[in-house]
């Protein structure tokens, strides 16, 4: 069926012949495969202008539509440019006062906190539940297994504006459906609960959100990943008497390895970066308690109109982002040079 | 393989006629500027009946031959920002509607023609001296001023009447109307839908008791919430708050309460502007249902006056950078004059207070109009300074404000915490 | 979407796994009846929880204004097109209908084009700056685009290029071109070497055995990396907000918030909205799913 798609994706390698997939670019480390090996490898194709003529609108344009949008923006964060400078386009030139006020102040400091603890615990409740699903899904017959991979393909489809529309409304105090649920399951003080009482619970509403968005894609990466596994080493290690728990760790999980890394390493840049999903549950509020550091960056830009302090705190958000991912990118990297 | 390279092909092709588009429909908009001239005006969704709107354009249109004016309604969500950046635009909107709490900072900024020179063709003689004071900088007129209205009681006649209670003069009887529903009704109508940052409410209230939201200190400006006389009046407002069971940490704006809540019933009074009502009352009607709605002003602390009510409306202004500004101000001229305003104020019903005294609407007894007419000579408005836009974007310190001392905060502290924020932005340039 | 990088890294993960001989099933058969029930009651639960939203989206567009804001919600009513005739009766609809295709494949094919050269010169050949190539792309699908939304202003408004779909589309482009060519690379690593080497054994020209060998079993990587476009460029609403005040070069996520007025709120005709402007990315949805399979088997068997 159609929504099986990630499952041929991900099994690419294995249609083709698997070993000659991963390792024939490079000498492979041991010398069992050394049959496989192609003494021709990268070395047979040509090299000289040819990369450089294919990559070149790729960089160009990356160069001109990202690059220097990014110099630009790190060139605002440098200056002072609010209502009146934007519209006399006269900015003026602060130097690094936008960072001082910035890192001095506690406010800040909060949101960093709150953005990367968000960040964390969303990631976490994806990859956990994402993978169960996966691993349900794999475990379900040919008609169940259609039918829950149509829902989350749905709840994936679904665009992030009409989603978030329809969760505010679901989480509304007085005609959402969320107060009638739980109201019907006999729970009292639902009769108008305020589900965006405080700043916490407003980012739990969030994180359901983001996680019932996100939950579908790697679930179904998950199960695409879990079909190249072959059942035979299941059947194997429930032979020798392990649990689901041990085959997990021990089987499943050194092969899905690569999965985890990557599909980690994304979400972490998704749910880091979700500005939508935040600002229209509820603005950043209640009292400014539910800001992750884009939504903090676009009120104090787009809201408040200083666009320089906004830019300040976007290039600080992307520093911080790159010294928490760099140990990523070296991961990437070396599996880059593996291949 | 065929296939898929004239795919390729067939995209690179529709990359160039999309860019094609791209500057033919730049290239449309240059060739305006040779042939017939146009005159953009941005007003706001809901300020400018449409029937209205097209007469003044009519007679304009009339009058110059070969200009035209295009009308486009803006939405209030980012509509800040919106202004900011057209302002900064070379071919910005002609004419823009501006909040009055927000023209000040827009005229700090450059971005407004200034209009001191034309105050006689515009005929600011004949201006509501109330409204005036907003459109001003620095002794500088920065636009025209055009409509007011604040805020009065809408009640249910049939509920006042089940709980035997008449619309009350002052505070006191309020209250004890108030009550009085609670207790006849057994819960089943709230006595007042008032939300938690209805902050123009509060903002009435902390007048009436001789304060204010921030005052001129020295050369500076400072929040004053805290002040003993402010903290009264968010007093008052947590007491009359606690006879609704609006949310707390909402205006009324979210959920809708003219359409979303007050139409779904058990709802004996709340507190509205013009158009507010006329949606509750179309609302009503669409569910084949019947508004039988009574007005009465905001009541004070005694009995001579009313309460003290927020002078919300709008100003209509010229873009520095208009490449029309002497067919935008006859424009203006036309739309903010007498004549077209005494039609504006029969077009809204006397919803809106226009900006010539004389060209008020005669308010029927028993309409919205008549009430807010009673308290029109007790309306104020927010501070007059540059930085006070600055204070009313999201997120709101005085809305927070609220929530924190109706979910039981000490108000004092909470004042404080929003005076801090206040003064911070107040005093940004 | 992703899943592709991740495509010859499992493969490969799977080969060094230990290999043991596969066996009987220890399962009772009883135990397995009831474990089979219960997971398919949770999948039905799961799969409730995660289609209630669109189901409740598509169903309260369908009702009548009275029966949309209640306490208690109404599952029973008498459908109605009332909401949509509204939502699609807003002034420039098709305009925006037409601007939000224009940008949506515009950019995506663009990035398509662009990403599968770079992308097949990064995954097949060796040069100087490969890594710093690849390290680039990966750093570029952390550009923080709504807090950069001004700067893009600033540059669109210097340059006169503000309301236009082809700044739009170009804009739109580069934000989906790191994800592809990341993800296109990942594809063209794992078809194997041998298969083009043999085409070009057997007289192709490398052009040649690129078009006949590699770009047919790419079908599914360029229909899993369009899908992602498309839901990018569908959905961003930040920069259109900013760049295109004129309403003849907008596009439908701003449509879509326009029912939230100063007037009242429309429920009705926003989920009319929302569900109009889902439906296009769910039909992509599976479109492109079908055919991504369709191609790979195609592709697998040939190859």
């Amino acid at each position: 069926m159609t929504v099986h798609s990630q499952g041929v994706v991900t099994s690419v390698p294995e249609d083709a012949p698997r070993k000659s997939a991963g390792e024939s670019q490079t000498p492979p480390p041991s010398g069992s495969k050394e049959v496989l090996q192609r003494p021709r490898g990268r070395r047979g194709l040509p090299t000289g202008l040819l990369p450089y003529l294919l990559v070149a609108p790729a960089v160009i344009s990356l160069v001109v539509l990202l690059g220097y949008p990014l110099i630009r923006n790190v060139i605002l964060s440098f200056q002072q440019v609010n209502k009146r400078e934007l519209i006399t386009r006269k900015p003026e030139w602060i130097g690094v006062d936008n960072y001082k006020e910035l890192l001095g102040s506690s406010d800040f400091w909060t949101v960093v906190v709150r953005s990367f603890v968000f960040t964390a615990v969303n990631v976490l409740v994806i990859m956990l539940i994402g993978t169960l699903i996966g691993i349900l899904l794999n475990n379900l017959g040919k008609k169940m297994r259609l039918v829950l991979s149509l829902a989350l393909v749905m709840a994936w489809a679904m665009p992030i504006v009409a989603s978030v529309t329809v969760f505010k409304w679901l989480f509304d105090e007085q005609f959402g459906v969320a107060n009638w649920v739980m109201r019907s399951l006999g729970f009292a003080g639902y009769e108008q609960h305020n589900w965006f009482e405080t700043g916490t619970s407003t980012l739990v509403i969030i994180t359901v959100l983001i996680a019932w968005g996100s939950i579908p894609f790697v679930a179904l990466n998950m199960y695409a990943g879990l079909t190249t596994v072959g059942t035979e080493l299941y059947e194997a290690a429930r032979m020798d008497g392990a649990s689901g728990w041990r085959i997990f760790w021990a089987v499943v999980f050194p092969i899905m390895k690569p999965f985890f890394l990557v599909t980690t390493f994304l979400e972490v840049i998704w749910v880091f970066k979700a500005f939508a999903q935040v600002y229209a549950m509820n603005a950043g509020g209640p009292d400014r308690g539910s800001e992750t550091l884009p939504v903090f960056a676009f009120v104090e830009g787009s809201g408040q109109q200083h666009y320089g302090m906004a830019a300040a705190i976007s290039v600080l958000t992307i520093v911080m982002l790159i010294a928490v991912m760099s140990f990523y990118f070296r991961l990437i990297l070396k599996q880059e040079e593996e291949q | 393989m065929k296939r898929k390279l004239i795919a390729a092909i067939g995209v690179a092709g529709m990359m160039v006629s999309v860019a094609a588009c791209g500057s033919d429909s730049k290239s449309g908009g240059d060739t305006k500027t040779d042939g017939p001239k146009t005159v953009t005006v941005w007003v706001m969704d809901g300020s400018a009946p449409e029937p209205w709107i097209q007469a003044v354009n009519k007679e304009f249109e009339a009058k110059h031959k070969d200009v035209k004016v295009d009308v486009k309604i803006q939405k209030w969500d980012g509509i800040q920002e919106k202004v900011t950046t057209a302002l900064s635009e070379d071919t910005p909107p002609d004419v823009i509607e501006l909040g009055n709490t927000q023209t000040a900072g827009y005229a700090a900024t450059g971005g407004l023609a200034e209009l001191t020179e034309d105050k006689a063709k515009l005929g600011a003689d004949g201006w509501n001296k109330g409204m005036l004071p907003s459109a001003e900088l620095d002794g500088k007129l920065y636009a025209a001023p055009w409509w007011a209205a604040n805020r009065v009681v809408v009640y249910d006649k049939k509920a006042f009447k089940d709980a035997g209670v008449t619309p009350p003069k002052t505070r006191d009887e309020w209250i004890a109307g108030l009550e009085k529903i609670k207790s006849t009704s057994k819960g089943k109508t709230q006595p007042l839908y008032l939300p938690g940052q209805s902050w123009y409410v509060l903002a009435g209230f902390i007048w009436d008791e001789g304060g204010d939201l921030a005052v001129k200190d020295g050369d500076n400006w400072k929040g004053t919430l805290a002040d003993p006389k402010s903290i009264e009046g968010m007093n008052f407002y947590k007491k009359l708050q606690s006879y609704s069971t609006a949310p707390k940490d909402k205006d009324e704006a979210t959920p809708q309460q003219s359409t979303d809540v007050v139409p779904k019933g058990g709802i004996a009074s709340w507190i509205g502007l013009g158009w507010e009502a006329g949606g509750a009352i179309k609302a009503i009607e669409d569910a084949k249902g019947k508004a039988d709605f009574g007005y009465f002003p905001i009541p004070g602390k005694t009995a001579d006056k009313p309460g003290s009510v927020f002078f919300g409306g709008s100003n209509l202004a010229i873009a520095e950078r208009s490449k029309n500004k002497d067919l935008a101000k006859e424009w203006l001229a036309l739309a903010a004059g007498k004549d077209q305003m005494a039609k504006y104020a029969q077009a809204t019903e006397g919803a809106a207070l226009p900006n010539h005294d004389s060209a008020a609407f005669k308010a029927p007894a028993g309409t919205f109009a008549e009430a807010m007419g009673q308290a029109a000579s007790v309306g104020k408005l927010t501070p007059i300074t540059e930085g006070w836009a600055n204070v009313e974007t999201n997120p709101n310190p005085i809305k927070e404000y609220m929530t924190k001392v109706l979910k039981g905060q000490d108000p004092k502290a909470a004042a404080e915490a929003a005076d801090k924020e206040i003064t911070e932005r107040i005093n940004k340039k | 979407m992703s899943a592709v990088s991740t495509a010859s890294a499992v493969a490969k993960g799977s080969a060094a796994a230990p290999r043991v001989p596969a066996g009987k099933r220890p399962v009772g058969k009883r135990a397995k009846v009831v474990g089979k029930a219960g997971k398919n009651v949770l999948a039905l639960l799961v799969a409730a929880v995660f289609v209630f939203p669109v189901y409740w989206m598509f169903s309260s567009s369908l009702k009548p204004k009275a029966e949309i804001l209640t306490k208690d919600p109404v599952f029973v009513f008498s459908p109605t097109t009332e909401n949509y005739v509204k939502a699609s009766g807003v002034d420039m609809f098709w305009t925006y209908v037409q601007n939000s295709f224009m940008v949506t494949v515009g950019a995506v094919l663009l990035a398509l084009i662009v990403a599968l050269a770079a992308s097949f010169a990064i995954a097949r050949m060796r040069f100087r700056g490969r890594k710093g190539l690849v390290l680039g792309v990966m750093m570029a699908q952390m550009a923080p685009w709504e807090v950069m939304v001004i700067v893009m202003y600033m540059i669109a408004r210097d340059s006169d290029m503000l309301n236009s779909i082809a700044t739009l589309t170009l804009v739109y482009f580069v934000m989906v071109l790191p994800f592809t060519i990341w993800t296109l690379r990942g594809f063209i690593a794992a078809v194997p070497v041998e298969l083009e080497e043999a085409a070009m054994i057997d007289g192709c020209s490398r052009t040649q055995a690129f078009f006949k060998v590699i770009f047919p079993l790419l079908a599914p990587g360029l229909m899993s990396t369009s899908l992602f476009g498309f839901i990018t460029a569908w959905n961003e609403f930040a920069m259109v907000l900013i760049l295109n005040k004129e309403d003849y070069a907008q596009t439908l996520p701003l449509w879509l918030t326009q029912f939230n007025t100063a007037f009242g709120n429309d429920w009705g005709a926003t989920m009319a909205a929302a569900s109009m402007f889902t439906v296009p990315v769910l039909i992509v949805f599976l479109f492109l799913q079908r055919k991504a399979v369709g191609g790979m088997t195609a592709g697998a068997v040939k190859g």
